[in-house]
Formats: C-alpha cells, sequence, structure tokens
C-alpha cells in the first residue's frame, strides 16, 4: 500500500468517526492502519480530519454529495507532492483554531453552533486556503454535476445542438 | 505557398502579433501583394488542440509572462485573443466617435473625439462583418436562440427593451467560409472547438500564407524597433523560441500586440532622436489604458434555463447603448448573455455557507447577463515598467495601474439595477451582481489615435505621428473604448489600415 493509499484509509477512518461509528463499528484492520499513520510527522491526526471533513461539508452544504466526496477533496490536496504538506498545516491550524474559539471540542458543537464558530474564524488564512480548496473541489466534482444537471464537456458527443440548446417550458411569453 | 523571407529583405512589412488586429492587416496586405513577415511570440495550436478544459486550454494558449498590477486575461499564441474572445461584434455608435462633443469634459478625464466618423468607418464594419461571418448581418441569419437568450428577451421585453437580437456574433450560424455552423459546444470562450467562431488561427493566418506574399514566425518576441538617422523604422529585433536575436528589416513595421506589449515595445525602442520611446512625444504613450465597465447578474428562475448548454454569449440588447446624462452617467452599455461553469459560478457566488450553497443547488436554472461599457480615458490608468525587475526576456516587467473612474460606478450600480428588474419581472427567486468580473479582456487604449500630435500617439490611420512607416494595429489606438466589445472595430480598422498603407506604398510615401 503505498501513502497515497494510507492516505485514503485514513480518511475512511476519519468518516466512520463522524458518522458516530468509531469505535464499534470500525473495521480493526483500518483501524490498525490509522493508528500507524495518525501522528506521524506532518501528519495530522484523525480528529482533525475527522473536523475538517465536517467543516468541509459545512463551508459547501449539499445533501447529495455524501462525507466521501467532502473527505477525497480534502485527500487529493494532501496527496499533492509540492503542495500537501503546506496544507496538513493548515488542516491543523484550522483545526485547532476551531477549538480555540468553540473553548472545547468544536465537532461536539450543534451544527449551527458550528458554523457561527467558523464566521469567527473565516478571516484566517488557513481557512481561506482550506475553503478554496473545497470550492474548487466540489463544485469540479462529478457527483455535484450529476446533482444539478450539469454536463460538461460536449465536444466528444458533438455539442449541445440537438442535446437540449434552446429548451425551455416555463417562460410565459411566446417568443 | 509560405514564402521565406531574408532578414535583409528590406521590401517586407513586418507585423508583430497576429491576432484581431495584426492577423488581419497581414492578410489584408498579402492579399494586395504586398510582402508580410508576421511575428508570432506563440505557438502555432490547431483546431485538435482545442479542448473543453479552460486550465488546460490557459496553459496552451495564456500570456503568463510576469506582470505586476492588474491582471490581464490575454493570450500568447497564433490567433491572439481570437482564441478567447466572445464572439460578440456590435457596431460602434455614432455618439461614441464624438464622446468629447457628446459629453463635454468629463472631471478627470482625456477625453477626445475620434479622428474619424462612423460614415467614414461604416464601409469597413461592412468588409469586417462579412469576413468574420458575424450573424444577422449580410447574408447571415441571427444565431440560434439558447435557453438563456430567451429568458434575457423575455425579461427585457417586459421592463421595456426593444433592441434585443440573437444577430451580431461571429460565429457561424451557417456554414460559410469553409467553416461549419455553430453546433453550441459551449466552452469557446477559450477555443471553439470546431472552427465556427471567427479566429485569425484558421482564417486570415492560412488564407495570407494561400497568397505567397506571407511568412509567420512563431516563437518570435519582438525586443524592439530600430530606426534610420531620420527617424524612419528600419527593422525589428525579435528573439526566437531559443532566446537567439534576430534582426528583420523592414518597409514598414505594424504593432499590435495588445496593449501592455505593443506599450513596451514601443517604449523599449526609445534612442537619442526618441529618448521617450517611439511615438512618445506627446506623453500619452501607455496612459488613457481603458478595459470597460463590467458587471455580472445572476438570477435563479422558477424553472430550469441549463444555461451551460450552448454558447456563452448568445445575445444582446442595445437599449442602453446611448447618452442619456439622467440616467446619471456618461455613455453607455451593452447587455450580453453571460452562462459558465459551476465552478465559475460558485467564485461569482463568493462566500460559503448554505447561502452560497443554495445558488448553485439551483444551477440548472440559473440565467445570467452582463454589460460591456464605456470607459472614460484617465491619464492615471496606464502601463509603466518596473524599475529593477525583469522577466525571462530581460524585458523590465510591465506594471499595469487601472481604478474605476465615478462614472463607471455610477453606470455599474444602473446596469445592475435594469439588469435585476429584468430578471425579477420573471419572478425570479434569487438575484446576484458581481462587479469583479471580466476585467483585462477588452484593452484599449495606450497608443490612441488623435487630430492633434499633442493629444495622443498614432492619426487617424493608426500611423505614429512622427514616423511616416510605424503603425499600431490594435485595440491600443482606440482614443476611447465605446460600449461594444471592441474586436469588430479592431478588424474594421485594420482592413481600413491596411488599404491606406498599401495605398501609400504604391505612392512611394512608404
Amino acid at each position: 500500500m503505498n501513502q497515497k493509499q494510507l492516505a485514503r484509509r485514513r480518511f475512511v477512518v476519519a468518516i466512520m468517526a463522524l458518522s458516530g461509528a468509531a469505535g464499534t463499528a470500525l473495521n480493526p484492520q483500518l483501524s490498525l492502519f490509522s493508528r500507524a499513520w495518525a501522528g506521524s510527522p506532518g501528519q495530522p491526526d484523525e480528529g482533525v480530519l475527522a473536523a475538517m471533513v465536517r467543516m468541509a461539508r459545512l463551508l459547501y452544504p449539499h445533501d447529495a454529495l455524501s462525507d466521501e466526496v467532502y473527505a477525497d477533496i480534502l485527500d487529493r490536496a494532501l496527496s499533492e507532492t509540492a503542495a500537501g504538506a503546506a496544507f496538513a498545516g493548515q488542516l491543523d491550524a484550522a483545526a485547532a483554531a476551531l477549538d480555540a474559539r468553540a473553548g472545547g471540542a468544536w465537532r461536539d458543537l450543534d451544527t449551527a453552533a458550528q458554523v457561527e464558530v467558523m464566521r469567527g474564524i473565516e478571516s484566517e488564512a488557513s481557512f481561506v486556503a482550506i475553503q478554496a480548496t473545497v470550492q474548487f473541489g466540489v463544485y469540479n466534482h462529478r457527483d455535484f454535476w450529476k446533482r444539478v444537471g450539469y454536463a460538461g464537456p460536449s465536444k466528444g458527443f458533438g455539442g449541445y445542438l440537438h442535446r437540449g440548446a434552446g429548451d425551455i417550458d416555463w417562460l410565459p411569453e411566446k417568443l | 505557398m509560405a514564402r521565406q523571407y531574408e532578414l535583409d529583405d528590406d521590401t517586407v512589412v513586418v507585423v508583430i502579433g497576429s491576432g484581431a488586429g495584426g492577423g488581419t492587416v497581414a492578410n489584408e496586405l498579402a492579399q494586395k501583394g504586398v510582402d508580410v513577415v508576421c511575428l508570432e511570440a506563440g505557438n502555432r495550436l490547431t483546431l485538435a488542440d482545442v479542448v473543453n478544459d479552460l486550465v488546460v486550454m490557459d496553459q496552451k494558449m495564456g500570456w503568463h509572462d510576469k506582470r505586476l498590477g492588474a491582471p490581464l486575461w490575454i493570450c500568447k499564441t497564433v490567433g491572439g485573443t481570437t482564441m478567447r474572445w466572445s464572439g460578440v461584434t456590435p457596431r460602434f455608435r455614432d455618439f461614441e466617435l464624438r464622446p468629447r462633443s457628446t459629453y463635454g469634459a468629463l472631471a478627470d478625464t482625456t477625453l477626445i473625439d475620434w479622428p474619424l466618423t462612423l460614415e467614414e468607418l461604416s464601409p469597413y464594419y461592412d468588409r469586417a462583418e462579412s469576413k468574420m461571418g458575424v450573424s444577422g448581418t449580410h447574408d447571415m441569419p441571427p444565431s440560434f436562440e439558447t435557453s438563456n437568450y430567451k429568458v434575457l428577451k423575455a425579461g427585457g421585453q417586459r421592463i421595456g427593451y426593444k433592441q434585443i437580437t440573437s444577430a451580431r456574433t461571429a460565429i457561424n450560424s451557417v456554414a460559410r467560409d469553409g467553416r461549419p455552423a455553430c453546433q453550441q459546444i459551449g466552452f469557446c470562450w477559450d477555443g471553439c472547438a470546431v472552427g465556427a467562431k471567427w479566429s485569425t488561427l484558421y482564417t486570415e493566418i492560412p488564407k495570407a500564407e494561400q497568397t505567397g506574399h506571407f511568412e509567420l514566425r512563431t516563437g518570435a518576441m519582438a525586443m524592439k524597433i530600430e530606426h534610420d538617422a531620420k527617424g524612419k523604422v528600419r527593422s525589428v529585433v525579435y528573439a526566437d523560441a531559443d532566446g537567439t536575436l534576430h534582426e528583420q528589416k523592414a518597409r514598414a513595421v505594424c504593432v499590435a500586440g495588445n496593449v501592455v506589449e505593443t506599450t513596451r515595445l514601443l517604449h523599449n525602442s526609445n534612442s537619442s532622436l526618441f529618448p521617450d520611446g517611439l511615438g512618445n512625444a506627446s506623453g500619452h504613450l501607455g496612459r488613457n489604458y481603458m478595459r470597460h465597465v463590467m458587471s455580472l447578474t445572476l438570477a435563479v428562475m422558477p424553472g430550469e434555463v441549463n444555461f451551460h448548454k450552448g454558447t456563452r454569449q448568445s445575445g444582446l440588447i442595445l437599449d442602453e447603448q446611448r447618452h442619456d446624462p439622467d440616467r446619471g452617467f456618461a455613455g453607455g452599455y451593452v447587455i450580453e448573455t453571460a452562462a459558465d461553469q459551476p465552478y465559475g459560478i460558485a467564485t461569482y457566488v463568493g462566500g460559503w455557507g448554505e447561502e452560497a450553497a443554495d445558488f448553485l443547488e439551483h444551477y440548472s436554472q440559473i440565467a445570467g447577463c452582463w454589460i460591456t461599457g464605456e470607459d472614460p480615458p484617465q491619464a492615471a490608468n496606464r502601463i509603466t515598467f518596473h524599475a529593477t525587475e525583469r522577466d525571462a526576456y530581460g524585458l523590465p516587467v510591465p506594471v499595469v495601474e487601472y481604478s474605476d473612474h465615478p462614472n463607471s460606478t455610477a453606470m455599474r450600480k444602473h446596469a445592475d439595477q435594469r439588469c435585476g428588474a429584468l430578471y425579477a419581472s420573471l419572478g425570479a427567486r434569487r438575484i446576484k451582481s458581481v462587479a469583479n468580473i471580466g476585467h483585462g479582456c477588452h484593452n484599449m487604449g495606450v497608443a490612441r489615435m488623435s487630430e492633434k500630435p499633442a493629444d495622443g500617439v498614432t492619426n487617424r490611420w493608426g500611423r505614429v505621428h512622427d514616423i511616416p512607416n510605424l503603425f499600431v494595429s490594435d485595440g491600443s489606438v482606440f482614443p476611447t473604448s465605446a460600449a461594444p466589445n471592441p474586436t469588430l472595430t479592431i478588424v474594421a480598422l485594420a482592413i481600413r489600415q491596411a488599404e491606406h498603407i498599401a495605398a501609400s506604398m504604391s505612392r512611394r510615401e512608404i
């Protein structure tokens, strides 16, 4: 298993922790991997990852997107060879800032309170960097495109001329 | 049929740049039998290189040399920014060529009238439209009506607009001139995948090559224009792709590098005879830089629009292209359809949380339009050069200084209100205005034409005032921006300039 796959596994763990599955239903093998990895130099620990997946969803909340999608976006940014280490630092910094402002575990707050705490740190560099990453990731994600009916590049199928261009059925005017 | 010319051949006209201005002036000259060497800093793409991915296209053709200040969104490739444009091609109106006479003295501007009239320009508009295949003009039908255009039209009618059209786009509405009709692919802001939208890459350049009077040199970055003791230009020094310098002799030179490079080349060609750069006796070179007032309106409509299906810009409202001081500003603006991918919309909507996500959740219902409006010339909006920083060519790094005039702020406010009302009239659920958009696409004014040499850099033909064989052939020569997208007017002026250069050559004046 390479570094990237390992990182991927860690996110699965983080997602399970987020959904309350940690501890009971957690696959022992996964947790083994995560224990081997978590806390290694320059890498966010499981708690940080779970908090950041939660923050990613609250940044751009779309019910149709699974936690996997948000985790995947953070995972890809962490896996980038050049910028990955810096991004890991930003995740740590944002998680610490959320907890500090919450006066405890930010993840334990209810949604409204979590969002309020996020507002309080939204101008911090770590938050801005994560927001930009999640925004890019969510709105270029095929799952989001599918959800909103965005069909994307059309050169391959010859354009939209005979595939819906000009179709509109709710305008009151006859044009 | 493409020719090759010797470096010491001093009978050729050297054209710098291969976009709307350079590509057109080069082909028009070659068609008249004038020998032309065209220097293009970028590479030559083919239609097969065009993909529906703006990040990839920017890597292939964007201009990435170091610049400071306000960003410009232009290209380093054969075809220049005709590879990155909407194709929207309305004409200027009469008052827009007489802005100083029409608006009066506008505070903190350097407003002047154009040294030519609409009557004089009109035949060249005809020829430009015919050349480019502008929809709804001459023998071409209007463009296909996209759903986004249908919303614009219905809303426009509801709030009283009369001049609403799907014409005036330089995208083939029918197969013509060896190019296919538009297939509503979209993404064509960064290169039309089938060549239905006019670009000099696959029109003017190959046509010029077929004449046997034209050579295109790619990867050729013009560094300096040299002149003789009398002040006539005689050659152009350029760096090839390996950085090796060459000197091409010339009978005349046409500069069309888009505003920054046009300024930099004339500025760097200074000499004891022209200490402040070529054409800068008036001090106007690099000043009066204009980029249009722009603003985007996005609206979540009651039903599906799917504005990604088809061309981004497919229709216009021209009612506000007029001068009416009662609106609280001088000059006018044009309303045009606009669309983007989800990520683009997310960046325009801005922010985060439920509100931002909700807008995007309704992506399929979003309709959009933007405006381009007249941007008054200001002396302080200008291209300068960094005192010490050098780019990869060893040239001083350009600095682009730009700020809005209060007239532009007032115009934008009016436009946001009107465009918002347009969508509200059809029951829009959410409306969002975005001011920070599109800047740096339309670049004009740094070598403006003027009747009096003291007021500008070039004369009514785009010829540098005090140099008989040096011309500027891009949007740099615009004395004012007017409201419309600039490309049609750049092409019309280039056709007119080529006619003038060829006639001057036959009269032995050049």
